[in-house]
């Protein structure tokens, strides 16, 4: 799950109020709709479902988490991941490998009848499918959000984007966007609100990181900080076994990077890595202009599709279909 | 049955007329022209076109509905340079149109009219409050308006003689009075009421085409916009519901 140099930058987050949120924000699809899957759950672990089975976690923290945005004036846009480099084939196999087993454990902890174990196992267990994609693109086509088809990594387009100018910071959890270069990272909007860590419960707010300031803070580059991710690993390699972010850092302030890896990974070519946050595969072909909702093609697709409740549909649609205060020509007809 | 020809720049005006509200419509048409009526998917904002035969270089329809796909017609238009002619054929109960222009012949399937929302009836609106404004003079204020804020008053002020536009943003605040002698003609009436940019400014863009919009007003009501296109043999209704004034 991307690259823990999180102890060292700390220091450089800083929590933000919605009211400095509203503006163009690219949100990283893939990092989205795997949080969504993984809070929007019953106790028990089990997804949320319609009448068929069917998984609507995801679609339901689209609609609520999504309006709830754009209320307070943000402009979301979905960037989703394209295909995978050949570098993150071991990432993808090691994840999969994580989830079949967690499926298994989530099994056999509802039989135990063990509702915790159950809820965390279930949550490790979870995968972002074709069908997840599909149904996150018709529903975010229909509440008129941009959606964004990156070349490869999602999060790298989404960084591209941001430094570009055409919006204003990325919505992830990873901290990879910072080695992709965006010059803001917004984490915890997707799930903010109270949540269960660790079996805990807390509450959780935005914060944010701008990637001057971390650097000038740390001293670093940018290549540099991509230097501290390879020694931890990313998802393109793995790191070098016992060393994390802080002894990473030291490393690379004391300018030893080429001969650590040297030492410890001998055979390791460390530039395609580099070369991969540098100069990631990226799109100019993206258009940001909102659409106008469908409202009714909304409540179609799920209240009659997902057995959504329809009050609760019309209820969210109210932050985004009419801005507030906004009449419609109905109360003329 | 639909065969026509037109200059590009007319049907162009047309067809953006209705993109600037809705992407898709069901288009009349009949001996005398063609004609659409739609409301935009979030109910805020109406048009009501039409086309008269005059408009057309030759025109020959019967009584049909058509389902048009309207993005897909601006982007096929795009590439249409000044003076070209664009011809629109379709056989009766056809499920395509023939349309050719620059030199390029398309074939378009047509939408189902089923698949889009019914006409909305045209309402009953009082609205006292009525100015005639150049269309470019209308699009200019709206788009000062648009840098600083996302709606945008629209009043009249009987006892001055003026029409004014007043933009509230989050830390400035632009307004603009049209007095009488900048305006072709005001019918004074105590008018004002409040509007979304969003709307306005894909409307101004249409409008400022037009030499004078009309424009009716009254107290938290909906705004009129009535204007000619094709130099007079086509006319263009755009209706929009107010927001509410926050104290």
């Amino acid at each position: 799950m991307g690259v823990a140099i999180r102890d060292i930058i700390a220091d450089y987050k800083a929590p933000v109020t919605w009211e400095a949120l509203p503006g163009t924000a690219v949100i990283d699809a893939n990092n989205a709709l795997y949080q969504f899957l993984t809070i929007i759950r019953q106790p028990d672990g089990t997804p949320l479902m319609d009448r068929n089975g069917r998984v609507t976690s995801h679609l339901s923290g689209i609609l609520f988490r999504l309006s709830s945005f754009m209320e307070k004036g943000i402009k979301p846009v979905f960037v989703f991941d394209g295909k995978p480099t050949a570098l993150k084939q071991a990432t993808i196999d090691e994840r999969r490998k994580i989830r079949d087993t967690a499926g298994e454990k989530w099994k056999e902890a509802v039989e135990r009848g063990d509702e915790a174990e159950a809820y965390k196992q279930a949550r490790s267990s979870t995968r972002v499918d074709t069908a997840i994609i599909e149904t996150s693109k018709e529903l975010l086509g229909l509440m008129g959000i941009p959606v964004v088809q990156a070349p490869g990594e999602g999060e790298a387009q989404a960084s591209y984007m941001v430094a570009k100018g055409d919006a204003r910071y990325v919505v992830s959890q990873d901290y990879d966007c910072l080695l992709f270069g965006t010059p803001v990272l917004v984490r915890n909007l997707t799930v903010s609100g109270k949540r269960k860590i660790r079996g805990r419960q807390i509450t959780v707010s935005p914060e944010r990181l701008v990637l001057s300031d971390t650097l000038g803070g740390l001293h670093l580059t940018r290549e540099q900080l991509i230097e501290i991710g390879i020694l931890i690993g990313t998802d393109f390699n793995e790191g070098v076994q016992g060393v994390g972010a802080k002894t990473a850092l030291k490393i690379v302030q004391k300018g030893e990077f080429v001969q650590k890896l040297a030492e410890k990974q001998p055979g390791f070519d460390p530039a395609p890595v580099m070369d991969m946050f540098l100069h990631p595969p990226v799109t100019d072909d993206y258009a940001l202009a909102a659409g106008h909702p469908d409202p009714e093609g909304i409540r179609k697709m799920l209240c009659d599709g997902y057995d959504f409740s329809v009050e609760r549909v019309d209820r969210a649609m109210e932050g985004f279909t009419v801005k507030a205060g906004q009449k419609t020509l109905e109360s003329w007809f | 049955m639909l065969k026509a020809t037109i200059d590009a720049d007319i049907f162009k005006e047309a067809i953006d007329a209705i993109s600037a509200l809705i992407p898709e419509c069901r288009l009349h048409t009949d001996d005398d022209g063609i004609s659409t009526r739609a409301v935009d998917t979030a109910n805020v904002a109406m048009i009501g076109l039409s086309l008269k035969k005059e408009a057309f270089d030759s025109y020959k329809a019967s009584k049909s509905q058509l389902g048009i796909d309207i993005s897909k017609m601006k982007n096929i238009f795009g590439m249409a340079g000044k003076g070209d002619l664009i011809s629109l054929e379709m056989a009766d109960n056809a499920q395509k149109m023939s349309v050719s222009v620059h030199g390029y012949n398309y074939s378009i399937t047509l939408l189902d009219t089923n698949t889009i929302r019914k006409d909305p009836n045209p309402p009953t609106i009082n609205l006292p409050g009525k100015i005639v404004i150049k269309g470019e003079d209308l699009n200019n204020a709206l788009k000062a308006a648009a840098v600083i804020s996302d709606k945008i008053a629209l009043g009249i002020n009987p006892k001055d003689q003026t029409f004014y536009l007043v933009a509230e943003g989050d830390t400035d605040h632009i307004r603009r009075d049209f007095s009488k002698d900048e305006l072709v003609s005001l019918t004074p009436a105590e008018a004002r009421s409040l509007f979304s940019l969003d709307y306005l400014k894909d409307m101004g863009k249409v409008m400022s085409k037009a030499a004078e919009v009309e424009i009716f007003l009254g107290i938290d009501h909906p705004v009129r916009f009535s204007f000619d296109i094709a130099g007079g043999n086509g006319h263009v209704e755009y209706l929009l519901a107010p927001r509410i004034e926050a104290d």
